[in-house]
């Protein structure tokens, strides 16, 4: 599902590389950690995952998608295939719970139909049924975080990468997220999650990749969470 | 049979892909649209900076409309006068008139012989008896006269060579009066040709700073606004949406901005102009010719600052957004 060959990112000449030579493999429907300190190149992994960034050499492949071939005009189509959440949620301030969903469908060119009937079943998958209609300023940081990850899900994507989703939420929330990734793991969606939670680590009894300095230094098949 | 097939498959296709485009533009209006009446704050302020600019620009165009048609009149009470023998026949008169009309510096030309020059005489100096008297004196004579109203007070040139090289001129001329243009009148005329021009020169020039000053500040208001609003085209951008789709919200707000503030700054311009055109008038400004201009064609003026709002605010959107809109 996602291939990263011998990946390199440096951003400026004289700086040390972001990430360093990075291979990795993750298979379809698999629940990936990403650990790290701050600065291991996590970051820029997504990023390079994203399209955001370009990478300085290696290869990157994503759902049969090779970035090396991939043009400009067909970025926001790959990104229609990539779900992402972020640990400041990044939703539109100015739209409902329902319009916020909504328009991760509409950018595709859905129709008022599809999307009248799609839109309340992500709702509630992700526990928010009653408060479509509510802004996020009207939400608990767990609620808005649902609504993220409600918009990233809705278009059924093959990949879910979420950086920090639990970065700004108390343990009782941050085990709701987790808990809610996990049950769209189980529908088939590819995780890739980054935490700095050693407990959700821990407990998860998952896959754990550790990067340091920009390199993988650790690929437990069940890991833990190393200081 | 399968042609046929084929063909109403690919019309299929094609009536989708239209209806899908459509409904996308239909989307964009109605973000940008939703997005102007929930940032009602960020909207109110920047219409109103819209319609201090688009004043402005009606402002600067009225201006030098008013100015031009004010020169215009100031440049035909200056006529040059070119003053005959009192015995000159009218025959002679109106055939230097024809001559004089044929010069391509000529504007107009009037001719008035001894006794229109009297009766003019008589007319300008009702109220002053003393010059009235002056009349009836027989050394005092009133000679015929060309009045020559130019093209540009400040070219003389052609004027000047046939007053002293045609012979019908020069046989007829009046030796004791020579022509307005010659002499001390000369600097008169052409310190008030001086003057038309550094006016004219002035007002375009002023009226172009303020146009641009105008729109560098709008440009920067849509800019702040696209500014506080960065992350929500950077999320656009990572769940997918394409430019114009992040773009055209954006554009339609502006373009509104544009609509509602060239009502409003015409609708304020078209008053200010009525409310002070008497006052205008008192100072010698000639404002009725501008006053009939913008009220014939109202709609007109209506139609090309709404059309010039919209441009200033799709310009400054698109030139805001690009940067942030960078894969």
């Amino acid at each position: 599902m996602i291939l990263l060959d011998r990946v390199t990112k440096t951003y400026n000449k004289d700086s040390k590389p972001a990430l360093d030579r990075v291979s990795l493999f993750i298979e379809p429907r698999e629940f990936v950690i990403l650990v790290g300190t701050s600065g291991a190149g996590k970051s820029t992994l997504f990023k390079l995952l994203t399209r955001e960034e370009k990478p300085t050499s290696g290869k990157i492949v994503v759902g049969g998608i090779d970035y090396d071939t991939l043009k400009d005009s067909h970025i926001p189509m790959l990104r229609r295939k990539i779900g992402v959440v972020f640990q400041d949620f990044k939703l539109l301030p100015q739209r409902t719970v329902f319009e916020n969903i909504a328009f991760a469908l509409e950018i595709a060119g859905m129709t008022r139909h599809e999307i009248k009937s799609t839109v309340p079943k992500v709702i509630e998958l992700v526990g928010l049924t009653g408060k479509e209609k509510q802004f996020p300023h009207q939400l608990a940081g767990g609620e808005r975080q649902r609504v993220a990850i409600a918009r990233a899900v809705v278009r059924q994507p093959k990949i879910l990468i979420a950086d920090e989703p639990t970065g700004n939420l108390d343990p009782r929330h941050s085990w709701d997220i987790i808990r809610l990734l996990e049950k769209i793991n189980k529908y088939g969606t590819t995780v890739l999650l980054t935490t700095h939670n050693a407990e959700i680590v821990n407990k998860l009894k998952r896959r754990v990749i550790t990067l340091e300095h920009g390199k993988v230094t650790g690929d437990q098949a069940v890991g833990s969470y190393r200081q | 049979m399968s042609a046929k097939k084929k063909l109403s498959s690919k019309e299929l296709t094609s009536k989708k892909h239209n209806r899908r485009r459509l409904l996308t533009l239909w989307r964009v209006v109605r973000y940008g649209t939703d997005s102007f009446v929930r940032n009602s704050w960020l909207s109110v302020a920047a219409t109103a900076v819209m319609t201090i600019t688009l004043l402005i620009i009606f402002t600067a165009f009225i201006t030098q409309n008013i100015l031009t048609d004010t020169i215009n009149d100031l440049q035909n009470k200056v006529n040059m006068s070119i003053y005959l023998k009192t015995d000159t026949s009218d025959k002679v008169g109106n055939e230097l008139k024809t001559e004089l009309s044929k010069l391509s510096s000529v504007k107009s030309v009037t001719y008035c012989n001894a006794d229109c020059g009297r009766t003019q005489y008589a007319k300008d100096n009702a109220s002053s008896p003393e010059d009235l008297a002056a009349l009836t004196e027989a050394t005092n004579q009133i000679p015929a006269t060309l009045k020559v109203s130019l093209v540009n007070i400040n070219d003389t040139s052609q004027l000047e060579k046939f007053v002293a090289e045609n012979k019908l001129v020069k046989d007829h001329l009046d030796a004791d009066h020579k022509p307005s243009f010659a002499g001390e009148r000369r600097n008169t005329i052409k310190t008030i040709g001086r003057a038309v021009n550094f006016a004219q020169a002035i007002g375009l020039v002023a009226g172009i700073v303020f146009v641009i000053i105008s729109s560098l500040i709008i440009f920067n208001t849509i800019r702040m606004a696209i500014f506080n609003r960065k992350e929500e085209i950077q999320m656009m951008k990572l769940i997918g949406a394409d430019q114009s789709f992040i773009r055209g919200p954006f554009l339609i707000e502006a373009i509104i901005y544009g609509f509602i503030a060239a009502f409003i700054a015409t609708g304020l311009g078209i008053w200010a102009l009525y409310a002070s055109s008497k006052t205008l008038v008192s100072y010698q400004i000639s404002v009725q010719p501008t006053i009939n201009l913008v009220t014939i064609y109202a709609p007109i003026v209506l139609t090309a600052m709404v059309g010039i709002g919209a441009i200033i605010g799709i310009v400054s959107s698109l030139l805001a957004t690009r940067r942030y809109l960078k894969l």
